[in-house]
This record gives C-alpha cells, sequence and structure tokens, in this order.
C-alpha cells in the first residue's frame, strides 16, 4: 500500500517545475527539536511516529475544534501544502525555511491530504491561501508575511519564549 | 464602458479584473500585477483544476495604498484577499502580495 504510493508522490515531485519543486533537504530534522504531524491517513502500515498528533477519526472532534486545539496545543502551526521536508509547493516551502531558522518545535498538517481540513482552516482564519501560519494560538498569516517578520526581526521577538522554553525542557 | 459589448466583457483577463477591483477598493497609487502563473504550471492543485489550463492562477502583486495606514500586514493582506474575494472563487490560486503605504515607499 505505502510502496506504490510513495513511487507516486515522487514521480508527482520530479515533474514538478522550479516554483513548486523546491524541496527542502533536511537530514537533521529530528535533531533540530521539531515534530511535525500530518493528516496520514491511519494506514497500519504507517509507523506510529509518522501518525497525526491528534486523530480525528473516532475522537468526535469537529474540524474546527481539531484545528482549534491544533493552535492552541502547538506553538508554531503550519497548515501547508505536503509536509515540511517535502512541500509541494514554493510558498509553504518558503513559510518553513523560515520558521527552520529559530530553534522551536514545528507542527504541521498538510491539507493537500484533506480537502475538509482545509476548508475548515480556511473559514477558521478568514484567510484563502495556504500555508497559514499560527504561533501561540495567533493567527499571522501566509509566506509573505513571515518572511516580512523574519526579516524585520518581529518574528525572533514572537518566537523568543518558545525557544527559551525549548531548551528548559530538553 | 457603454460601447462594450458582453461577449468582450466576459474575455477581460483576470488580471485585468482584478486591476479594477483593486483600484476601487484600494485606491491604490501603484499597482503592479504579474502574472506568475507559468512558474507553478505542473502544481498538483493545477493539474486538478481543468480551469486552470489557461493560466492566470498565481499573481505577485504590489500596491501602494493610502488606505494601509496603520493596518499590521495581516489587515493589508486581508484588504487585497477581501478586494479579490470573487476571484478566489474562481480560481485565483495564490497572491504573493507586497502592501505598503505611500509614506513606506516614499523618499527617505
Amino acid at each position: 500500500m505505502s510502496r506504490p504510493l510513495s513511487k507516486l508522490l515522487f514521480k508527482g515531485i520530479s515533474g514538478f517545475p522550479a516554483a513548486c519543486s523546491s524541496k527542502i533537504v533536511s537530514g537533521s530534522f529530528y535533531q533540530n527539536g521539531m515534530r511535525y504531524s500530518t493528516s496520514v491517513p491511519n494506514d497500519s502500515d504507517t509507523h506510529d511516529d509518522f501518525k497525526p498528533a491528534n486523530k480525528f477519526d473516532g475522537s468526535g472532534l469537529s474540524l474546527k475544534e481539531l484545528v482549534e486545539q491544533d493552535v492552541k496545543d502547538n506553538p508554531v502551526m503550519l497548515y501547508m501544502k505536503g509536509v515540511p521536508e517535502v512541500p509541494q509547493c514554493g510558498f509553504s516551502s518558503l513559510a518553513v525555511r523560515v520558521l527552520k531558522q529559530y530553534a522551536v518545535p514545528l507542527s504541521a498538517r498538510n491539507i493537500l491530504e484533506d480537502p475538509e481540513l482545509k476548508t475548515a482552516v480556511k473559514a477558521f482564519s478568514h484567510w484563502p491561501t495556504f500555508p497559514q501560519i499560527f504561533i501561540k494560538g495567533e493567527f499571522i498569516g501566509g509566506s509573505d508575511i513571515i518572511l516580512n517578520m523574519h526579516q524585520s526581526g518581529e518574528l525572533k521577538e514572537k518566537l523568543k519564549d518558545i525557544a527559551v522554553n525549548q531548551e528548559k525542557s530538553a | 464602458m457603454g460601447s462594450r459589448g458582453g461577449a468582450k466583457v466576459l474575455q477581460l483577463s483576470r488580471a485585468s479584473r482584478m486591476r479594477t477591483k483593486l483600484q476601487t477598493a484600494l485606491e491604490a497609487s501603484v499597482l503592479e500585477i504579474e502574472d506568475v502563473s507559468h512558474q507553478h504550471a505542473g502544481h498538483a492543485a493545477m493539474r486538478a483544476n481543468a480551469n486552470n489550463k489557461d493560466g492566470e492562477t498565481h499573481f505577485n502583486l504590489k500596491v501602494v495604498s493610502p488606505k494601509f495606514e496603520g493596518q499590521s500586514l495581516v489587515k493589508r493582506h486581508r484588504m487585497v484577499y477581501d478586494a479579490l474575494a470573487d476571484e478566489l472563487q474562481s480560481g485565483l490560486h495564490a497572491l504573493s502580495i507586497v502592501a505598503k503605504t505611500p509614506q513606506e515607499i516614499g523618499p527617505k
């Protein structure tokens, strides 16, 4: 099940033009203290580590509640196209690259895998495009805004206490 | 406007509709619209939607508007998205937005 799927995925990616194929090379993803979750279906072949942190099958949570919980529980929550190591669009790739400049835990869901989640996130933030970034429960915006905040130093300020907390708990 | 037939209006490109809508809503003093859809032609979402085969899905925008004064970046982007709500409903997929006030681009 997972084998043909991954083949398909790679075939798809290799066919992407430049703007949407900016893959993020990251051998040290976990070593950076980052974690992520995606809305990968509950495939029995899937290792526990790769299952979503919040399962919404049978959890009784509506998608709206799931999003609320995501942004509340995760200091940096990213709704994106693809996963952090393999973003499937240049804008999502840019957002991940910016956030990876900071030593903060990063949580993400892949909205390409779940059209209903995509709709729920859009309705929650009243924002029409992806990626969407939430920091400490606050809606930040998309890739243009996160890049801008990175360049202005505003993002560093915003993430300061998260990075410190991370060090303390480590 | 009066001499323009219905058929012709339908042929207006998305870019020109966007220009009109942004100009009306934001009274922009600078309005640059660049269609970069070709850079995203192989995009998963683009391949899936037959409506998008003519492009006009991805744009870079530069908008300078006095209405952005005192507004956060998120608010400025929301104002742009609000003005283009219909386009976003009908296949406009992504915008890269530079939103400034006249003061911010003015000579220093």
